[in-house]
């Protein structure tokens, strides 16, 4: 007797793109656990085995004693061959140390888990580089466009001009402006420091973050407006824009539809390489308006000798660059039909 | 005491601007210093003193045992109290001692071995401990520098000296020299009569340590978050550390007022007696140190009066102008005395250094006018013309003992090439170091940036006149310090050294700098190498040669005669040390006396120094800014 008649196999959904992106993923995150292995071993050697500053004889004191070397030497576990320290080292960051996970070891300059400094600085960091990242693409691109499509008139002197003007403006003269005029002179923005949100409310969080913000970010704006510009003017060049324009589509649809999708995914691959190397610390932002992140916590580390911090610092900004290249490799394929996974 | 030689960008600050306040300063004298009004007024009690430093730069972690940082010790004046103390005020009167847990002076046995001291009665730690100090709180302060884990890092001024003490110990076990027969009572005896054990008994290491929370810490730098107070302020938040916590879960939470990384908030300690305290003022109800790691920006925010005052950092140049140009400004710069000799080391062991006719050469032909211009003039200190600075010696060898005087302190070449003549390495007797070997391609060790920078070309160009070729080597400020520090680098001579005291004591400059002792392999104070032998060499693993010949000058002797004595005797005593080894050693050529320099806004009311810490004096300063204490944290 037959059977019911059996249903037909449903199609297979096409799984191979899914799958291909998978395995694409998982082979960059090995590489960026590679990559990482590499970066902390470079680091290692040249700060533990050819250290500018030995930091056992900086923490020792002014007159140190033979037995106040080997007790420092000891607490900051530098006794150890140094290959010990760095298998030590590793094994720390994939299974944790006294202090959790991932072990950081602790610092030299202020006796405290490199995890817990890092935990405080982070979110400095993070708020100062999420909000110049959102500020340059708003001030950025728009000025980029615009430049690009009023090409050759006022518009685009101006913006140009603008372009010029910030690009060439070191961010430490252009801090100290802001706050010699904003804060000192007008009194318009609130100084230095920074306060936290969930301590101190958004209000003054905020208001601290503005001017650090502006000035981060009118210099990435200023080669955001340029990249944005020069791709949309060779993308507006090219021959399906012609198509786009024969067919009859408005000039706003050609542009905002058809050309600045692709003349910005360049800019993708960009921002996240910007964003990821900003993680690391803004250092000499942080600096002039004295928000303690990451980046001024490894300028203050390698003048102190705090080679953990250091150590802890490059890796983390080693991350925050793979992970962010990796994110941008991902969105540029959804971004680029043209390219796959392989 | 280590003073600003690792905060790197500050100096780098301060060498941006030395050019051009050179010219600004030059012959400029500075604002009022060690202890003046700045405002109008008196005064008065209230107010917070707000003031900021660019980093910490904690060599200990801020534990007291450890800690060997200058501005650490500015705080620890505030928090924390000694059998015997200073007034925290400025010039030479601040560098004399007074009893402050002490009922009195110790009694002292007819020689000078036996140390007997008794409490006041009523003076407690502060909060979470509130209970009266006692006399084994004290002996456990000495007890844990004693313990080789905690890394007591001048615990050298106890070793050897107090019975039992070797910093040695493994763990906290007594001390055989420090007797507490009662709670009241401590005795201390030593192995040999040392003049100035009072100074060392008024370090900060050797403040009573409640073992309550510091039995917590056993290594080094870790009870930095949680000291607890002796003095008229504690840390703020003190009072919510909980002792019944286990140890573990005590290191997890450290007292809230201090973060190493952002600030340091001392508040009013309220187990403090003033009746139990004559050398401290406390005009302020707490004081807020933030961190603001860009130096022009602090001194802005005193400008515009958010900020009190400087802490540590050298003003930038534009700032520095201002006050010395601006006669409304001018009061508010304060130049002190910083107890600090910069020079430039010769080493003893290295040609053509190894001659003394070659060293007074030396002494003769340095510009050390144009030096001192190239600091930016006088305001950054004096010219120095032997090794202690005068406030050392309680002023009896001043200025006017200038072994090496020149006219204007501009260099002679006359009297340089009239010693060079006289030395080994001038064959021909023209004046000039002729022998190539010996006189050409010497590696100068100097730091890079300024004023080592700008002093270079001068120093570099002077020894080229009696045919000394020097080639500079120029690094960052500690690797400097680490490639003359090591012994078997043997560097022949060095332009980036600078002494500062740690109390008030010459044996403070003599044993670190010239004591035999002091000559380890790494880490070696006594960059000159005096009193080096064959033995010491081989003992130490020192990597060095004594050229054949060569008999290296010893000062051990005098070290230890002026370290048995005291009183007027003593000082003598350094006196003719430091005019023995400026005549007849002649390791160095000391070049200047440094000055602090501090800018304080109008709101501060009462600038005070503190001779013994080297900064603004906490508890002897005033502001009558109105900041409530409620407002901070």
């Amino acid at each position: 007797m037959r059977g019911p008649p059996q249903a037909a196999p449903a199609p297979v959904p096409s799984g191979s793109d899914d799958w291909d992106m998978w395995r694409y993923v998982a082979r960059r995150l090995l590489w960026v656990v590679f990559v990482l292995l590499v970066i902390s071993a470079i680091t290692y050697v040249i700060f533990f085995i050819m250290p500018p500053v030995n930091p056992v004889v900086l923490f020792a004191g002014k007159s140190p004693t033979p037995t106040i070397l080997a007790t420092v030497s000891h607490q900051f576990g530098l006794d150890k061959p140094v290959w010990e320290q760095y298998l030590l080292f590793v094994k720390h960051v994939f299974l944790g140390d006294q202090y959790g996970w991932p072990g950081l070891g602790f610092s030299f300059q202020y006796r405290e888990s490199i995890r817990s400094l890092m935990a405080a600085r982070l979110p400095v960091t993070a708020s100062l580089a999420l909000g110049a990242a959102l500020v340059w693409l708003v001030i950025g691109i728009p000025i980029g466009v615009a430049s690009a499509i009023k090409r050759r008139t006022l518009v685009d002197r101006l913006a140009m001009g603008f372009a010029l003007f910030f690009v060439s403006a070191p961010v430490f003269w252009l801090g100290l402006m802001f706050l010699w005029i904003f804060w000192f002179r007008l009194g318009w923005a609130a100084g230095t420091g920074y306060y936290g949100f969930t301590t101190n409310g958004f209000g003054t969080w905020l208001n601290h973050m503005v001017m650090p913000w502006v000035v981060l970010a009118l210099l990435y704006a200023a080669f955001y407006a340029r990249m944005a510009r020069g791709n949309l003017i060779e993308t507006m060049g090219e021959d399906y824009i012609r198509t786009a324009r024969a067919k009859g589509l408005s000039e706003r649809r050609v542009i905002f539809r058809h050309g600045l999708r692709s003349s910005l995914t360049p800019i993708v691959t960009m921002f996240g390489m910007d964003l990821g190397g900003l993680m690391g610390g803004a250092i000499i932002t942080e600096t002039v308006f004295n928000l303690q992140g990451i980046g001024q916590w490894a300028y203050q580390s390698v003048g102190t000798g705090d080679i953990p911090a250091i150590l802890a610092v490059t890796l983390v900004t080693s991350f925050a660059i793979t992970f962010a290249n990796l994110v941008v490799d991902i969105v540029y394929a959804y971004l680029d039909p043209r390219v796959r996974y392989s | 005491m280590i003073g600003l030689k690792r905060k790197t960008a500050g100096l780098l600050g301060m060498g941006l601007a030395l050019a051009l306040v050179a010219a600004a300063c030059g012959g400029t004298s500075p604002g009022p210093s060690a202890s003046s009004p700045t405002a109008s007024g008196q005064p008065t009690r209230g107010g917070v003193l707000r003031t900021a430093i660019s980093s910490f730069g904690f060599t200990g972690g801020f534990d007291p045992t450890d800690e060997y940082l200058g501005l650490a010790w500015d705080f620890y004046g505030a928090m924390l109290r000694n059998l015997v103390s200073y007034k925290h005020i400025g010039g030479a009167a601040g560098n004399a001692l007074y009893p402050d847990l002490a009922t009195s002076m110790p009694e002292i046995s007819p020689d000078g071995l036996t140390y007997t001291f008794h409490l006041k009665s009523g003076i407690k730690f502060g909060p979470p401990v509130n209970r009266e100090i006692t006399s084994q709180d004290i002996a456990y302060a000495f007890e844990r520098i004693n313990d080789k884990n905690a890394g007591a890092e001048y615990g050298f001024y106890y070793d050897g000296v107090i019975k039992g003490m070797t910093g040695q110990v493994n763990g906290i076990k007594p001390v055989s020299g420090i007797e507490t027969p009662d709670a009241t009572t401590i005795i201390f005896h030593l192995t040999q009569p040392t003049g100035d054990f009072l100074y060392r008994l008024a370090m900060p290491a050797t403040a009573p340590i409640p073992v309550e929370v510091a039995k917590c810490f056993p290594t080094g730098g870790g009870y930095g978050r949680f000291v607890i107070s002796s003095g008229p302020y504690m840390i703020q938040g003190s009072q919510d550390l909980s002792l019944s916590q286990s140890c573990s879960q005590m290191v997890k939470n450290p007292i809230s007022g201090f973060d190493p990384t952002k600030q340091l908030i001392l508040v009013r300690n309220p187990n403090y007696a003033q009746s139990t305290d004559n050398l401290r003022s406390n005009y302020v109800n707490a004081i807020d140190i933030q961190v603001d790691a860009n130096v022009s920006d602090i001194f802005n925010k005193v400008a515009a009066g958010t900020l009190d005052s400087s802490l540590a950092d050298p003003p930038p140049t534009t700032t520095l102008t201002q006050y010395l140009t601006n006669p409304s400004k001018k009061p508010y710069l304060h130049s002190d005395s910083g107890d600090r000799t910069w020079y430039i080391t010769m080493n003893l062991l290295t040609p053509p250094f190894d001659d003394v006719h070659v060293r007074e050469a030396v002494n003769f032909i340095i510009d050390k006018a144009a030096l001192q211009q190239a600091w930016g003039g006088p305001v950054f200190g004096q010219i120095a013309t032997h090794i202690m600075p005068p406030i050392m010696l309680n002023n009896a060898l001043t200025s006017s003992y200038d072994p090496y005087k020149t006219p204007g302190e501009t260099g002679s070449l006359a009297l340089a090439q009239a010693q060079m003549k006289l030395s080994k390495y001038d064959p021909k007797h023209d004046g000039k170091c002729d022998i190539a070997s010996a006189c050409t391609n010497i590696v100068m060790i100097n730091r890079n940036y300024a004023p080592w920078s700008t002093m270079e070309p001068i120093v570099v160009q002077d020894l080229a006149k009696i045919g000394i070729q020097v080639v500079p080597r120029e690094l960052e400020t500690g690797a400097a310090y680490q490639t003359i520090d090591t012994t078997k680098n043997n560097i022949p001579i060095a332009l980036n050294a600078g002494w500062g005291k740690d109390y008030a004591d010459p044996f403070t400059f003599a044993q670190p700098l010239f004591g035999s002792a002091a000559l380890i392999p790494v880490g070696n104070t006594n960059y000159s190498m005096v009193g080096v032998t064959s033995a010491i060499i081989k003992k130490q693993g020192l990597g060095v040669t004594i050229p054949k010949g060569l008999s290296v000058p010893s000062v051990d002797s005098l070290i230890n005669q002026c370290e048995g004595q005291a009183g007027a005797t003593r000082q003598q005593c350094w006196v003719n040390f430091d005019e023995y080894v400026m005549t007849k050693v002649v390791p160095w050529v000391p070049y200047l006396w440094a000055t602090n320099l501090t800018i304080t806004a109008p709101s501060l009311t009462k600038w005070v120094f503190d001779q013994f810490s080297g900064y603004i004096s906490l508890t002897q300063v005033a502001v009558n800014n109105n900041i409530s204490v409620s407002s901070l944290g």
